[in-house]
C-alpha cells in the first residue's frame, strides 16, 4: 500500500514539475583540491577552512531554479581513486577539480585523469577541468592548466577548463550555468 | 510489504531466487529513475539468498555492494533501510566496503531526524576499520545516550561489536553506557520516530511509523557493553551488580527489562563461581529476584541458586518452591524449564527435588513430550526402587513419539539407575533391550548400547543375559562403530560364562554377512575364545572357523585370521599377542620413532622397540581420555567448569626436550636420547630472585644437565651466564659449558648446557654435584633500557644436583608382574634386607618413598598396603640404554617400635642393573 503512494507522489511530481530538468554529475580530483568545498558552497552557499576529509564518496541533490543536481563527490585519496570509474558511469558530466596553486601535483594529477577518461565506458562524457583556488598567490593561469595537463589530447569528448575559487566564489556562476547546459 | 512479497516467493522455483539470475537483475540499482520498488525487492532477495546460506564471491559480491551504493541518492527511507540491511550482509564479502563511511556518518548526524539513523549505525560498525573507531567516537557518545530507544539500542549493539577491535575507544564509552542502563523510563517522545526491530538482523522493518518500545531493551543493550568493558575487572562487576542490583530485597533496581535482569543474575552466578566469598551477598541478591514479577527472572535466579556450587537444601528449598509452581503453569515454556533445571539438579539433591514429585507424575503424561521426558527423569532419579517398574512401563508407552536426543537422555537416566538399583536390572534390561530394537539414529544406540556394557561390566547376574541381548543386536546392526564395539566385548567376557560356545554362531555369522571391518573385529573376537577356552573340541572348530577366513577377499581380515591361527599353534605367543595387557606409551613411542627416522645412522640397525616405556590399558585410557581442543571449543563458557585439563605425560615432556636439545650442534655427535628426567628439579626457593630447575639428560656416552635460569629482576640484565659444577665422585669427565650470553627478565628463561662424558659407558655413574651459578651482573639503565658498561662478577650458591638410578637410569614401564618374574628367575637377581628404622612411621610411607627414590611402575595397585603389618610392592621398570627389563618385589613388615623391615629382591638382565638398584635403596 505504502508502495503504491510513493509511486503515485513520484508520478504526481513528475507531472507537476514536468519542466524540470536534472543532471547527474561526478566531481573527481586529487585529494585536498576542494571538491567537498565545491558541493558545500553549489549547496549551501557556505565556504569553510576545515573540511572532514571524504571517506568513500558522498551524495548530495542540489537545486538551482529548474535544474537538479545529483552530484556525487568522491574522495581523493590515492585508495580511493581506482573507485572513481564507478561513480563516473552514466553521469551527464564529469568534474575534475585541481588545486591551481599546487603546481608539483599536475604530474599525478594528468596521470590519473587520463587513466579515468580512458575507460572505455566513459567515452564521449563531458569533462569539467576546474583550476581551483585562484584567490590563492602563484596559482597557475588557464592557458597553462589545459598545456600542463594536456587537455589538447582528449578528442573523444567536450571539454572545458575554468580557472575559479571557492573561497572568494569568483567564476562559479559560469560553471553553473556550464552544469546546467549538462541538465536534461 | 518487502517482507510478504519474500513469503510468496519461498515457493515459487528456485530460479527466480537464483544467484545469477539477481546478479543480473542488479542493474535497477543504475536505472534512472530509481524505482523503490524494484530495489527494495532485489535488496530483500539477496539478503534472502544469505541467509539461506547462498554464499557470493569477493567480485560477485563487490559488484553487488556498489550497486546498492548508487541507492544512497534516493530519499525512500524504506529502501534506504533494505540498503543498510544490505550493506551489512554484504560487508564481510565485498571489497572497498569503506567507500560508504562517509555517506553513512551523514546518515547518523546526531540533528538528523531520518527512521533509518538506527540502521546506519549498525551499519557503519560492519564497514569501518578499527583505526577509525577513534573518528567516529563523537557521534557514538551521542547516539548511545540518545533519548530515542531505538538510537541508543543501536548504538550500544554496535559498539558491543566495536568492542573486540578498538578496545582503548569503546572503553571510554563507558559512563555514556552507564547513563543508559540507568535511564529512568524512555516513556513516549513526542514527534521522535523509531524505527526497527531490537534484534538488528531479520527483515521486520516496516516503512510505518512505529512507537517508541516501552520495553526498555536498551537497559539490557547496554548492560552487556558494561560487562564487555569490565569483565577483566572481578571488583568493579560485582559493584555493577550491587548498584544495578538494588538492595536485598531487589526492589530498588532501576532495570526495568526482564532481559536486562536476566543477564545481570547471570553474571551474579560468574562472579559467585570465581570468588566464593561473595557468594553471601549474591544468595541475597538472587533471592529477593525469586520475588520479581517477571517469570523469566524468577526462573533464571531460581536455576543459578539450583546450580551454585555446594549449594545446602536449606539454599535451594526457596527456588524449589518457584519451580514448583512452575510445574503447574500453563505455559509449557515455564514447564520445560522448571522439570529441565529439576532433572539435573535431581543427580546431586534427590532428596531436596522429592518434594515435587507428585507434580512431576502429573507432568508424565504431558502432551509436550519434551517436559514429559525430563519428569520421567528427573522422578527416575528422586524415585524410590518400588516406584521403577511402573515408571519404566510408562516410559516404554511413548518411547516412540519422543525425539532421539530425549531417548538419549531417558537411557542415560535409566543408566544410572541401573547402579544405583541393582536389584532391578531383570525390569531395565528389558526397557533396554526393548528400546535397542526400536528405529534409532547412531547416538541414540550408542547410548544404549553403552548402558548395557555398564551393566555387564557392574552387575555380575545380568551378564549373561546382556550379552545375548547384544548378540541379537549385531544380527540386524547399521552403525559398523557399535558391532566392532560389541564383537570386542564379547571376546572379552563372552569366554568366561559358562557356555562361550552359543556366542560363537553369532559371531561367524559377521564374518559371513559384514563388511570388512566388522569381518575383522569379528575374527578377533573369536581368536580371544579359542585362546581363552580350555576345551579342546571348542578351540577345534574356532580353527576351523579361522581357516575359512583365510579365504577373504579383505586383508585385514586374512592377516588377523593367518597371525591368530600362528599363535594358537605356538604356545609362548599367546601371551604377548592375546592376553598382554599393557600397550606403548604412544607419545614415547613416537619420539623414539622420530629421532630414529632423522638419525641417518641408526637406519643399519632395526628399531628397538624394548626401549619403549609400556603403560597398562587403564592409563591409556585415561590418557585417550584427555580433552582435545576440539573437545573444549564447542563446550559453552557458562556450564560448570571444566575438570582441569591433565598436565602433560612425563612422555610427551621428553619429546619436547628432545627437540630443543637437536637444536644445540654441539650435541649433534651425541646420538639420541636414552632417557631425561621427567619433570625438571627446582634447585632454588621459588621466591629467590634468580630461578633454577635442572633436567637431566643421559646419552650413550655423555650426561648433559639442561640448566633453566631464570632472571626476575627487571632492572638488572646477566651476561656471561655459567654453571660451576664440583663433585668428589668419579666416572664423570666434564667437556664443555655452553653459557647463556646475555639473560634479562624479558628473555627468560635461557638455558645453560653443562656436558659430561660418561667414562665406562657400560657402568652406571652416580654422582652428585655442587652447583654455582656464575655471572656478570649489570643495570639497565631506566631511560633508555639499555645494560650499564660495567657490571660485576657475582655467584649464586644452588642446591646440589644428583645423579641417581631412578628417574636417570630407570624409567617406569608397566608390564604383567607375576609372569615376568617368573621368566626372570634364571637371570642376575639379588637380595638385600634393610631396616628403615622408626623414621617411616607406616608401610604407606615406606612404599611412597621407594617408588620415589627407584622411579619405577608400582604395579597391580600394590603401591597401597591393605594391611598395616606385612606388604609385598612390585615394581616394574626398563633401565635406559638397553640395560633391559628390571623387576623389584619389596616384601616389608612393619611393627611399632623397630619400624619398617625390607627385603629387597631384584631381578634384571644384567647384574650391574641390580646391584644399582640395591644401592640405590641403601645409598
Amino acid at each position: 500500500m505504502a508502495g503504491f503512494f510513493s509511486t503515485f507522489l513520484s508520478w504526481i511530481s513528475g507531472r507537476v514539475f514536468f519542466f524540470s530538468k536534472t543532471a547527474e554529475i561526478a566531481i573527481v580530483g586529487l585529494q585536498a583540491s576542494g571538491k567537498t568545498s565545491f558541493v558545500n558552497v553549489i549547496g549551501s552557499g557556505q565556504w569553510s577552512e576545515d573540511v572532514v576529509p571524504t571517506v568513500g564518496f558522498i551524495f548530495r541533490k542540489v537545486r538551482k531554479g529548474n535544474v537538479t543536481l545529483k552530484i556525487w563527490d568522491v574522495a581523493g585519496q590515492p585508495k580511493f581513486r581506482s573507485m572513481w570509474e564507478r561513480y563516473c558511469h552514466g553521469v551527464d558530466a564529469i568534474v575534475f577539480i585541481l588545486d591551481s596553486a599546487d603546481p608539483e601535483k599536475f604530474n599525478t594529477a594528468r596521470f590519473e585523469l587520463h587513466q579515468l577518461l580512458g575507460q572505455p565506458a566513459l567515452t564521449g562524457v563531458p569533462l569539467l577541468l576546474l583550476g581551483n583556488k585562484n584567490d590563492l598567490d602563484g596559482h597557475v593561469p588557464v592557458k597553462d592548466l589545459i598545456r600542463d595537463l594536456q587537455l589538447d589530447k582528449i578528442t573523444d569528448r567536450p571539454v572545458s577548463c575554468y580557472s575559479c575559487s571557492m573561497k572568494s566564489q569568483h567564476n562559479l556562476d559560469i560553471v553553473l550555468q556550464w552544469l546546467a547546459g549538462r541538465s536534461h | 510489504m518487502a517482507f510478504s512479497k519474500k513469503e510468496d516467493e519461498s515457493g515459487l522455483s528456485s530460479y527466480y531466487n537464483n544467484k545469477t539470475t539477481i546478479i543480473q537483475e542488479a542493474r535497477v540499482f543504475n536505472e534512472s529513475p530509481i524505482s523503490p520498488r524494484k530495489c527494495r525487492a532485489l535488496l530483500t532477495r539477496i539478503v534472502y539468498l544469505l541467509y539461506v546460506g547462498e554464499t557470493f564471491g569477493t567480485q560477485e559480491a563487490t559488484t553487488l555492494f556498489f550497486g546498492t551504493t548508487k541507492l544512497f541518492q534516493h530519499k525512500d527511507s524504506a529502501l534506504r533501510q533494505a540498503v543498510y540491511l544490505a550493506i551489512k550482509e554484504l560487508a564481510t564479502t565485498a571489497e572497498d566496503v569503506i567507500m560508504v563511511t562517509s555517506s553513512i556518518m551523514k546518515d547518523m548526524q546526531p540533528n538528523s531526524e531520518v527512521i533509518y539513523r538506527p540502521n546506519a549505525i549498525r551499519a557503519l560498525c560492519r564497514i569501518i576499520d578499527p583505526s577509525m573507531a577513534q573518528g567516529v567516537e563523537r557521534f557514538f557518545k551521542a547516539a548511545i545516550v540518545d533519548r530515542n530507544p531505538s538510537i541508543s539500542s543501536a548504538a550500544l549493539v554496535s559498539a558491543y561489536h566495536l568492542f573486540p577491535h578498538a578496545k582503548d575507544v569503546v572503553k571510554r564509552w563507558v559512563n555514556e553506557a552507564q547513563e543508559a542502563v540507568s535511564a529512568k523510563s524512555a516513556g513516549y517522545f513526542g514527534g521522535t520516530v523509531s524505527g526497527g526491530s531490537f534484534f538488528g538482523g531479520g527483515g521486520g522493518q516496516s516503512a510505518a511509523q512505529t512507537v517508541p518500545s516501552s520495553s526498555n531493551i536498551t537497559q539490557y543493550h547496554a548492560l552487556g557493553l558494561l560487562y564487555l568493558i569490565r569483565q577483566q575487572d572481578r571488583m568493579a562487576v560485582t559493584k555493577m551488580i550491587q548498584q544495578l542490583g538494588g538492595g536485598k530485597s531487589g526492589a530498588g533496581t532501576t532495570l526495568k527489562n526482564a532481559m536486562a535482569l536476566c543477564m545481570l543474575i547471570r553474571y551474579a552466578a560468574k562472579v559467585m563461581e570465581e570468588d566464593p566469598n561473595v557468594q553471601r551477598q549474591m544468595v541475597d541478591l538472587l533471592e529477593g529476584w525469586l520475588r520479581h514479577k517477571s517469570d523469566m527472572v524468577n526462573f533464571e535466579a531460581a536455576r543459578v541458586i539450583c546450580e551454585m556450587k555446594n549449594v545446602t537444601s536449606g539454599q535451594l528449598t526457596k527456588s524449589i518452591a518457584v519451580m514448583q509452581l512452575f510445574l503447574s503453569s500453563p505455559k509449557p515454556v515455564l514447564k520445560f524449564a522448571a522439570t529441565r533445571t529439576l532433572a539435573s539438579l535431581a543427580l546431586s539433591h534427590p532428596t531436596s527435588v522429592a518434594v515435587c514429585n507428585v507434580d512431576l507424575e502429573n507432568l508424565i503424561t504431558d502432551s509436550n513430550r519434551s517436559v514429559a521426558t525430563y519428569a520421567i527423569t528427573t522422578l527416575l532419579k528422586t524415585g524410590n526402587e518400588a516406584s521403577v517398574d511402573r515408571l519404566i512401563k510408562q516410559i516404554t508407552g511413548f518411547m516412540s513419539e519422543i525425539s532421539d536426543e530425549f531417548k538419549v537422555i531417558i537411557v542415560e537416566a535409566i543408566r544410572s539407575l541401573c547402579l544405583k538399583f541393582p536389584a532391578k536390572h531383570a525390569a531395565m534390561l528389558t526397557f533396554l533391550s526393548g528400546v535397542l530394537r526400536d528405529e534409532g539414529g547412531y547416538d541414540f544406540k550408542r547410548a544404549v548400547v553403552e548402558a548395557i556394557f555398564d551393566m555387564i561390566k557392574f552387575i555380575g547376574e545380568c551378564k549373561e543375559q546382556a550379552l545375548s541381548h547384544l548378540c541379537e543386536f549385531i544380527e540386524d546392526c547399521e552403525f559398523t562403530k557399535l558391532s566392532v564395539r560389541i564383537l570386542h566385548l564379547l571376546g572379552i567376557e563372552g569366554p568366561k560364562s559358562s557356555q562361550p560356545a552359543k556366542y560363537i554362531r553369532f559371531i561367524y555369522n559377521r564374518v559371513v554377512l559384514e563388511n570388512a571391518p566388522v569381518r575383522a573385529a569379528a575374527v578377533s573376537s573369536m581368536a580371544k575364545f579359542g585362546v581363552n577356552s580350555t576345551d579342546e573340541k571348542l578351540n577345534n572348530s574356532i580353527a576351523v572357523l579361522l581357516n575359512r577366513c583365510l579365504d577373504d577377499v579383505d586383508d585385514e581380515v586374512r592377516d588377523r585370521a593367518a597371525m591368530y591361527l600362528k599363535v594358537f599353534k605356538t604356545e609362548k605367543l599367546v601371551e604377548p599377542y592375546i592376553k598382554e595387557d599393557s600397550v606403548f606409551s604412544l607419545a614415547a613411542l613416537e619420539a623414539k620413532l622420530v629421532s630414529y627416522v632423522n638419525d641417518a645412522g641408526s637406519s643399519a640397525q632395526p628399531f628397538d622397540v624394548s626401549t619403549v616405556p609400556k603403560i597398562s590399558r587403564s592409563q591409556a585410557a585415561l590418557d585417550a581420555a584427555r580433552p582435545s581442543s576440539l573437545d573444549t571449543i564447542g563446550v559453552p563458557a557458562t556450564k560448570k567448569s571444566a575438570a582441569a585439563p591433565l598436565p602433560p605425560s612425563a612422555a610427551e615432556a621428553q619429546s619436547a626436550y628432545a627437540e630443543k636439545l637437536a637444536a644445540v650442534p654441539s650435541f649433534a655427535s651425541y646420538g639420541a636420547i636414552l632417557n631425561s628426567s621427567a619433570k625438571p628439579v627446582q634447585l632454588t626457593e621459588s621466591e629467590t630472585e634468580y630461578q633454577v630447575t635442572c633436567v637431566k639428560h643421559i646419552f650413550r656416552e655423555h650426561i648433559v644437565f639442561q640448566f633453566n635460569v631464570s632472571n626476575t629482576l627487571p632492572d638488572t640484565v646477566l651476561e656471561q651466564v655459567t654453571m660451576a659444577m664440583q663433585t668428589e665422585d668419579s666416572g664423570l669427565t666434564e667437556d664443555f659449558v655452553l653459557p647463556i650470553p646475555s639473560l634479562s627478565a624479558a628473555t627468560s628463561p635461557g638455558i645453560v648446557y653443562v656436558s659430561f662424558t660418561r667414562d665406562e659407558p657400560e657402568e652406571y655413574a652416580i654422582a652428585s654435584f655442587q652447583c654455582t651459578l656464575q655471572f656478570v651482573s649489570k643495570e639497565l639503565d631506566p631511560t633508555t633500557g639499555e645494560p650499564e658498561a660495567d657490571g660485576y662478577e657475582d655467584e649464586y650458591q644452588i642446591e646440589e644436583v644428583e645423579l641417581s638410578a631412578g628417574g636417570d637410569y630407570i624409567v617406569p614401564s608397566y608390564t604383567t608382574f607375576g609372569a615376568e618374574w617368573d621368566r626372570l628367575k634364571a637371570g642376575p637377581s639379588l637380595t638385600e634386607t634393610f631396616g628403615l628404622g622408626t623414621s617411616m612411621e607406616s608401610l604407606k610411607a615406606a612404599c611412597d618413598s621407594i617408588i620415589e627414590v627407584l622411579n619405577m611402575e608400582p604395579l597391580g595397585g600394590t603401591e597401597v598396603p591393605t594391611s598395616t603389618s606385612v606388604h609385598t610392592l612390585q615394581l616394574s621398570g626398563l633401565v635406559t640404554g638397553g640395560g633391559g627389563k628390571v623387576l623389584v618385589r619389596c616384601r616389608m613388615t612393619f611393627s611399632q617400635g623397630v619400624g619398617v623391615t625390607l627385603e629387597l629382591g631384584v631381578r634384571a638382565e644384567k647384574q650391574d642393573v641390580c646391584q644399582l638398584v640395591v644401592n640405590a635403596v641403601g645409598g
